[in-house]
């Protein structure tokens, strides 16, 4: 009667002791970042793999390693790009690979020289560049390189150099990165964020008001999702945006200095996919408004210039429209002490690619111009905020500076000051432009990732933009459409990497045997001591006396 | 292969028990049943220390030695030696000699806090993938304290069960018992306030159990002698 209540409870018993078995703890648990995985029309590309649990080797390698069965973990400026290129164009299997990316730089360390600095940059676009257009069919972590990682590649060189590649039988340390199956992202959302500023309409005004437009893209597109934070590109772009729709708010919000021109601000989305979120807002609006848009200025990469920036249009800079832009800007930079080229590109509508947001503005006959620092388009999937691009690429001083450029512009044109030396947005003026809003931005961008797919509608930093843009200007609404088919994301892109320092087989084995014999002596020792000699040599003879007995 | 290691680390810990029971007469005259009685007076023992602990003692702020309470520790502590008193003396057991009664409880006594004490710690711990010598450690310091165990239950008998003893080795007894009580205390003692390493307190442990051991076993057949 009793023995099925206690058979129940020590199944309880043995289920909840099981349960503990999980939490096994390791030398060192890490957060690290996997690079993307997507597919591009079908091609498979990026890391094909997410979860890890080999032995660690390190450069460099022993004689005849077999790194097919080994995680090779390499700090990025020892990672020979060749040594990669040859296991990509081989196929040559590869256990895992860890990244280590150099300590975020000090910002307060200015006398680290700048050499350093271009070396890693170079570096990492190099990588980005390899991996982002390979099908790496192993799983590759980035990390950030600190002491426990310095030790763990020195103690890793230590045992390489004792003759031995790491392997089961000798024990080392084992990177184990539990991740569940990367799985395909359903829908992914692009959202477009945009807000009116509306003119003063006088009371003889019978049409339209016209609309000058100001956009910026807002995502990034990187090797390492969760580390595109993209301060330059485009992080800058969208604060540059945020700081003109604040000045020009307080301008509109008295009706005495409310311009006659709209002002639309957008905030797009799909930037790096041939600016596929422009188009699609584009595509919402009704006609007659998109008609009624004079201009469009597009922010991109403004966060590291010095003298020079550069205009890119489609439409050929003898037209009239584009030349009274150009001359508002080179008025003003004239007056600033810096100077904005013009560089004009031809629209081919037969090639998918998109290589400036003005583009697709001109692919639905608006007028419309890039504000760039880079002189040339990007290629495809290039500055679009990868892994070097971290707030140390952007700068405070060069966002105010484009914000000033283009609102000093703006403001000749809708008030009509040309020619008049007057400086809307002074210094120490109620409309000055200012720094620590931009700074604060621009910190904040650059600690958020935004690559757009794994940017779901509502995720908090959509709204928070919204928001912003909802202090400045009326009518803030939020589009979202689904990133087109030509693309497709997986997710699992932040792991924990846990590592564990293992001992070998052959130490399990001589351990074993140590302890037998231990046992044995101990039991012989109590057995003498306890019942005598005689009953330790009669534990051994016994069987043969019972075969005298039975013959 | 780290099942291997718990295996390994399992078979350290408690199978010098098992040796013991089997290699001595003990398996013999069959007193398994009175090791089974000392491992739930082990039990109830544990017990109460823990509701004594949880009541008298304070959670230390700061991992100093206190020595008021090391000092209740200590008195805590001897809650343990009164168990022993309660197995040896109360309980009824079957017919068997002084020499192996000490023993059989003894054993009984230390396997019980072997189990109690490390077997959860290995289960959870040494299966993981992560090497440590901890649990190697631990098995060091299960067998010493069979001996120490087996040394206070033997200075128990004496003390409690034989009653005429030699005058002069008397005060000889109650010291040993009452240093082999303090036992605890005094590792701790040495891991916290000396900072011993784990090895090193480990090899005290081992080192000071056979001393005890040989010290009682002397003391117990000089008493034999005399009867």
């Amino acid at each position: 009667m009793s023995s099925p209540p206690s058979g129940d409870v020590l199944a309880v018993l043995l289920l909840l002791l099981l349960a503990c078995v999980e939490f096994g703890d390791a030398a060192a648990a890490v957060g690290v970042y996997r690079l993307i995985q997507y597919d591009l029309a079908g091609a498979p590309l990026g890391s094909r793999a997410a979860s890890l649990n080999h032995h660690a080797a390190a450069l460099p390698l022993p004689a005849g390693a077999d790194l097919s069965r080994s995680a090779l973990i390499a700090p990025l400026l020892d990672l020979p790009l060749a040594f990669i290129r040859e296991y990509l164009a081989e196929k040559k299997h590869l256990g895992g690979l860890l990244i280590l990316l150099p300590e975020k730089f000090n910002v307060k360390d200015a006398t680290a020289n700048n050499d350093g600095k271009g070396q890693v940059r170079g570096a990492l676009a190099e990588l980005e560049k390899l991996l982002l257009h390979e099908e790496v069919p192993y799983p590759v972590y980035f990390a950030f390189q600190d002491d426990n990682f310095d030790n763990l590649l020195a103690d890793i060189r230590k045992i390489a150099s004792s003759g031995q590649p790491a392997s089961a039988t000798t024990g080392g340390y084992k990177l184990v990165v539990s991740s569940p199956e990367p799985r395909k992202v359903s829908s992914p959302t692009i959202s477009n964020i945009q807000g009116w500023l509306p003119g003063l309409k006088g009371e003889g005004d019978t049409e339209q008001l016209q609309t000058i437009a100001i956009v910026a893209n807002y995502d990034t597109f990187g090797a390492a999702p969760a580390l595109s934070v993209g301060s330059d590109s485009n992080g800058s772009g969208a604060v540059a945006l945020l700081e003109i729709a604040r000045l020009f708010s307080r301008l509109y919000s008295n009706p005495k200095t409310r311009g006659k021109y709209n002002l639309l601000f957008g905030l797009t989305s799909g930037g790096p996919y041939n600016y596929n979120g422009t188009n699609k807002w584009l595509r919402s609006f009704d006609q007659r408004v998109r008609e009624s848009i004079d201009y469009a200025i597009c922010l991109n990469s403004i966060g590291s210039w010095n003298n020079e920036l550069w205009m890119h249009v489609s439409k050929p800079p003898e037209n009239p429209y584009i030349k009274q832009i150009f001359e508002d800007f080179s008025d003003v930079s004239k007056q600033m002490g810096v100077s904005v080229g013009i560089k004009h590109k031809k629209i081919n509508i037969s090639n998918p690619r998109v290589a400036w947001e003005h583009e697709q503005f001109s692919r639905f006959r608006v007028t419309a111009l890039t504000l760039s620092e880079l002189s040339s388009p990007p290629e495809f999937l290039e500055s679009t905020g990868g892994l070097y691009d971290t707030r140390e690429s952007a700068d405070a001083e060069s966002v105010t500076r484009t914000v000033r450029l283009v609102s000093e512009s703006l403001a000749r044109h809708i008030y009509g000051l040309k020619g008049r030396d007057i400086d809307v947005f002074a210094e120490n003026s109620s409309l000055a432009i200012n720094p620590h809003y931009i700074q604060s931005w621009l910190d904040l961008l650059s600690r958020t990732p935004r690559v757009a797919p794994f940017l779901q509608k509502n995720d908090p930093f959509i709204a928070a933009l919204k928001k912003e843009l909802s202090e400045h200007t009326a009518d803030v609404h939020v589009q979202s459409d689904v990133l087109d088919g030509m693309f497709t994301f997986y997710d699992a892109t932040k792991a924990n990497l846990n590592v564990y320092q293992v001992a070998s087989v052959t130490f399990d084995l001589l351990f074993l045997l140590v302890l037998g014999s231990y046992l044995i002596v101990l039991f012989s020792f109590l057995v003498i001591t306890t019942r005598g000699l005689d009953d330790l040599i009669n534990i051994f003879r016994r069987p043969p006396s019972r075969k005298v007995k039975g013959a | 292969m780290t099942v291997f290691h718990f295996l390994n680390c399992a078979a350290l810990t408690f199978g010098p028990h098992v040796v013991y029971y089997s290699a001595t007469p003990l398996s013999e005259y069959d007193t398994i049943g009175t090791c089974v009685k000392a491992a739930v007076v082990y039990l109830g023992t544990a017990l109460v220390k823990l509701v004594c602990l949880a009541t008298f003692l304070k959670v230390p702020e700061n991992d100093n030695f206190d020595p008021y309470q090391e000092l209740m520790k200590i008195f805590i502590g001897f809650i343990d030696v009164a168990g022993l008193y309660f197995a040896l003396t109360q309980l009824t057991h079957r017919n068997i000699s002084q020499n192996h009664k000490f023993q059989a409880v003894g054993l009984g006594w230390a396997f019980a806090d072997s189990v109690l004490h490390r077997l959860a710690p290995l289960w959870i711990g040494a299966r993981g993938l992560e090497f440590t010598w901890e649990y190697i450690f631990q098995g060091l310091e299960a067998n010493a304290n069979l001996v120490m165990t087996l040394s206070l239950a033997a200075l128990g008998s004496l003390m409690w069960l034989r009653k005429n003893k030699p005058r002069t080795l008397v005060p000889i007894i109650y010291a040993c018992a009452l240093l082999l009580a303090t036992m605890p205390s005094i590792t701790s003692y040495l891991r916290r306030s000396l900072e011993w390493q784990t090895p090193r307190v480990v090899g005290f442990e081992f080192f000071s159990s056979l001393v005890m051991a040989f010290i009682s076993w002397q003391l117990f057949s000089a008493c034999q002698r005399t009867v």
